[in-house]
């Protein structure tokens, strides 16, 4: 299908909207860490719950990475199917097309979606595979849209595959359609992608407040509703770093006024509730938000207090990436934990900035990966307990260091008051389970000598 | 009998998993090793994260992280600053280096890039080579027992041809199959050294993703097979290797340097572990070990006890082509029947099967399978087995639905009691879950 709105889209290196003074750096051969642009993508999009999300290319692309976020649905199911084109040879020596084309149809016609997303890849990249043609035919014929997105692995990382997303729903989605008529118009929220119900979370606090959410960009969305977030009176950016672009677009196109914020910690939930009502420009709104916000910052403090006392002076060293490096930090301030490391890799230059604003001049800034020297963070800085996404849970394990999971394979929601507390709960659970001390210690037959030399 | 394929333009749940994945496996069967996968960066992140989540354990890959700009130029250029930063900051004693479907159509030819430079850098005293795996042939397990091919092509390279073996007659060279978990391949290990034989099996994930706190975290593999005992292997008197993809390796063996092989298809159920034992018996002249006459009177009596359970019952089954024609045997054995059989690949051990097997996806197992009882394949099948009502079992990979997943046994005697009672106990269950309904309807 045609893009709706011929509009120029800017030719920054990392296909940014806004540009950055950091473009995407080159990862380092043999040292590189984290997934491609391509993941990127399906990271943003495949919260759409209702789509199907088909991977145009050989089965590894989808074989490998569907059902592996902990993104959750409250009630349609399709995105969590795994559809691929599933090219052979013989489909890369006389083109894939026909076989892109029978698959839409196939999808189109046996699970009805309200629309379907088709994923490049290098392989259906480096053929010169022309799928947009293909999607816009497609699109035409059965009369659902179908939507390319191009952000094959080797463009780049995972970052500029998020913003390549946005820039597809920017293109082909925001303002195809109209809310209804009944629709109560408020806030889109960007780049919150559901993980572990952490939506649901901020969706009650908001309704609490008498906040509407007009669209989810895209943590349980559905379709329908990002075709009309362009009728939203505020974004507010929940990561920044990936669809940032995307707001400030919104912004200029249809003069939505954004704001960043997080969700991860009181203060910052207070703060971003407030910018709300404050976009929102409603007196009365503000005024709900200070008796809600105030109420429950009180609640969460009586809860909190016992954990406080035990959480008090202990340190962590937090590895996760964009806004969560700051975020997280309040977090853990308010529950008395100092951050002594902090990764830094997947951060904007505003990021640091605000990792700057929240932590003393003692803390470490990791700039780049390898869990080698992440945990020589920790040794080095006395660290009690590491804070990092799954794929370095287990490296954790293995040098007996308490760990709790931060990224998208999580199980925890930490959002909003309610996730604060819960994240004081894990912290404390982690720091004090007998396994700790039972590990350290050795056999009684080797008490003698060291077991083995580190 | 038949090999089938339900006519469909694309996937839908695919169950095949990319071939690179099954070489970064194998490697980690071997100790202080750094699979080097040529391609972009989610062709190594995505293996990395699913192996990760499957057992549990950090796993060694690196990527050439390859960008467009790359590819189209000198995509040996990232390759080469991979290896060099690789060998300076790690040290690995094996390093494989894996072609992708990216390398693989834009056509980079890193098999003569990685001979040169193994020749300008003089690198000698370790394990370099290359393996071509594109994914769209084959699945997991291929991508491991290629891998196995050509780790064995290296070390015969390094140690010369025929000639210089002394052949030790009770070393045993055990080739496991990808399909089995880090807990199998130690049972084998056990079984065949209680015939009085040293094993070296290769690779051998047993050590290395078993778990365990030994050595703390290390970039490189922490575990499997030293690349001493793989040269060592070389002398092995006979290849046992387990699983019909692991036949070609053994056959490279033998074609090389002479070492006689002999592949078990499976090592699963009675029958399998019988021929087994019953091999080793004739070859060592020693006894069967009591305890294994023991597991065996442990297992016939589990299968007794158990039968009520199995009766009338159906079973619908997606597993890479060893795994499933294992897994099929043991059912056969069950006497239940077989509704659907699934793989991801065609091989010729599948095509010899003398049930009907479907070539496809999970998808096909929900269609082919409709009213089966008990649904069996990796932790993708877990919304499928719900939409059909069957009882889901775990197997395969991935699996991060259950603890301990990776180190349950399905080899041996006592491997098919495991599963005889993991199945047994989910039709009981969903057997009381169904009177308790009915229960309360009334």
């Amino acid at each position: 299908m045609d893009p709706l709105r011929q509009d120029e889209f800017d030719s920054q290196a990392c296909g940014s909207i806004a540009p950055k003074a950091k473009p995407c750096p080159r990862p380092k051969p043999g040292e590189a860490v984290g997934g491609c642009s391509f993941d990127g993508a399906q990271i943003t999009l495949l919260p759409i719950m209702d789509a199907a999300h088909l991977v145009h290319g050989p089965i590894a692309c989808a074989g490998n990475s569907w059902e592996s976020r902990g993104t959750l649905s409250s009630g349609p199911s399709l995105s969590q199917y795994g559809f691929a084109t599933d090219l052979t040879d013989s489909d890369i020596i006389f083109g894939g097309e026909k076989k892109l084309k029978d698959s839409i149809d196939y999808i189109a016609g046996r699970f009805a979606p309200p629309a379907i997303f088709v994923y490049s890849t290098c392989v259906t990249a480096l053929t010169g595979e022309d799928m947009d043609a293909v999607c816009k035919e497609a699109a035409d014929r059965i009369g659902i849209p179908v939507i390319p997105v191009n952000s094959p692995g080797f463009v780049g990382s995972k970052n500029l595959g998020n913003r390549l997303a946005g820039d597809a729903l920017l293109q082909y989605v925001i303002g195809t359609g109209e809310p209804e008529p009944e629709t109560d118009l408020g806030v889109n929220l960007i780049g919150e992608y559901n993980i572990a119900g952490e939506m649901w979370d901020i969706e009650k606090l908001m309704n609490s407040a008498g906040i509407a959410v007009t669209s989810r960009i895209t943590g349980d969305a559905r379709y329908k509703e990002i075709t009309w977030a362009h009728r939203a009176r505020v974004n507010m950016v929940v990561c920044s770093r990936a669809l940032l672009g995307l707001a400030k677009e919104m912004e200029s196109r249809y003069g939505i006024p954004y704001f960043e914020g997080s969700f991860y910690g009181a203060k910052e939930t207070t703060y971003s509730l407030r910018q709300m009502a404050y976009l929102m420009n409603d007196r009365e709104m503000e005024r709900r938000v200070d008796r809600l916000t105030e109420r429950e910052e009180a609640r969460l403090g009586q809860e909190l207090r016992p954990y406080r006392k035990l959480l008090r002076g202990k340190r962590a060293v937090l590895y996760t990436g964009g806004v969560k490096s700051w975020s997280v930090i309040s977090a853990l301030k308010e529950l008395g934990v100092q951050v002594v490391g902090v990764g830094t890799n997947k951060s904007t230059e505003d990021d640091v900035r605000r990792i700057a604003d929240r932590v003393g001049d003692d803390t470490e800034y990791i700039p780049e990966g390898g869990a080698s020297r992440i945990i020589k963070t920790v040794r080095e800085r006395k660290a009690d307990i590491m804070i990092a996404g799954g794929r370095n849970m287990y490296v954790a394990m293995k040098e007996q260091i308490p760990f709790i999971d931060i990224n998208q394979e999580r199980h925890k929601a930490y959002a909003g008051y309610e996730g604060l507390l819960r994240l004081a709960k894990e912290l404390t659970y982690s720091l004090a389970n007998p396994i700790w001390k039972l590990a350290a210690s050795p056999a009684p037959w080797d008490k003698e000598a060291p077991p083995y030399d580190r | 009998m038949t090999v089938n394929r339900r006519k469909k333009p694309a996937s839908v749940n695919p169950m095949k998993i990319g071939q690179s994945l099954g070489a970064v496996l194998a490697l980690q069967g071997c100790y202080r090793a750094m699979p080097l996968i040529h391609g972009s960066q989610g062709c190594s992140a995505f293996p990395k994260a699913l192996l990760t989540r499957h057992f549990r354990e950090p796993i060694a890959v690196q990527t050439s992280a390859l960008q467009e700009m790359d590819v189209i130029f000198d995509a040996n250029r990232n390759l080469e600053e991979a290896l060099n930063l690789v060998l300076s900051k790690h040290r690995p004693d094996i390093i494989g280096i894996i072609g992708t479907e990216l390398t693989d159509v834009a056509g980079v030819d890193y098999q003569n890039m990685l001979k040169s430079y193994k020749r300008e850098r003089n690198l000698r005293g370790g394990l370099a080579f290359s393996v071509v795996l594109p994914d769209f042939r084959g699945s997991l397990e291929s991508g491991f027992s290629s891998t196995v091919e050509a780790m064995i092509d290296e070390m015969i390279q390094q140690v010369g041809h025929r000639g210089q073996r002394s052949v030790n007659a009770r070393q045993i060279t055990l080739l496991p199959g990808s399909f089995l978990t880090p807990a199998d391949v130690m049972e084998l290990k056990e079984i065949i050294s209680s015939f009085g034989f040293e094993v070296i099996a290769l690779p051998d994930i047993s050590t290395s993703l078993s778990g365990h706190l030994l050595t703390g975290f290390s970039p490189l593999t922490r575990g499997g097979v030293p690349l001493d005992s793989m040269l060592q292997s070389l002398q092995s008197g006979l290849t046992i290797a387990v699983g019909g993809s692991m036949e070609r390796p053994a056959r490279r063996l033998h074609n090389a340097i002479g070492t006689p092989y002999k592949v078990f298809e499976g090592a699963m159920g009675l029958k399998a572990t019988d021929e087994l034992l019953h091999f080793l018996h004739q070859i060592s002249g020693e006894p069967v070990p009591l305890r294994y006459c023991w597991q065996r009177e442990n297992l016939l009596d589990g299968m007794l006890d158990a039968h009520f359970q199995f009766a009338g019952m159906s079973v619908v089954a997606a597993l890479e082509p060893d795994h499933l024609h294992s897994v099929s045997g043991w059912l056969e054995e069950l006497g239940v029947e077989q509704k659907a059989l699934i793989t991801s690949f065609e091989t010729p051990l599948i095509a010899g099967m003398k049930r009907e097997v479907w070539v496809g996806d999970l998808d096909d197992a929900e269609v082919l399978g409709k009213g089966a009882d008990l649904w069996i394949s990796n932790s993708h099948g877990i919304a499928g087995a719900q939409r059909t009502g069957a009882a889901f079992m775990p197997a395969g990979f991935p699996v991060w639905n259950e603890l301990g997943a990776y180190m349950s046994v399905s080899v041996g005697y006592r491997g098919a009691m495991e599963w005889s009672n993991k199945a047994g106990n989910l039709f009981m269950q969903r057997e009381a879950g169904s009177r308790e309904s009915s229960v309360r309807h009334r």
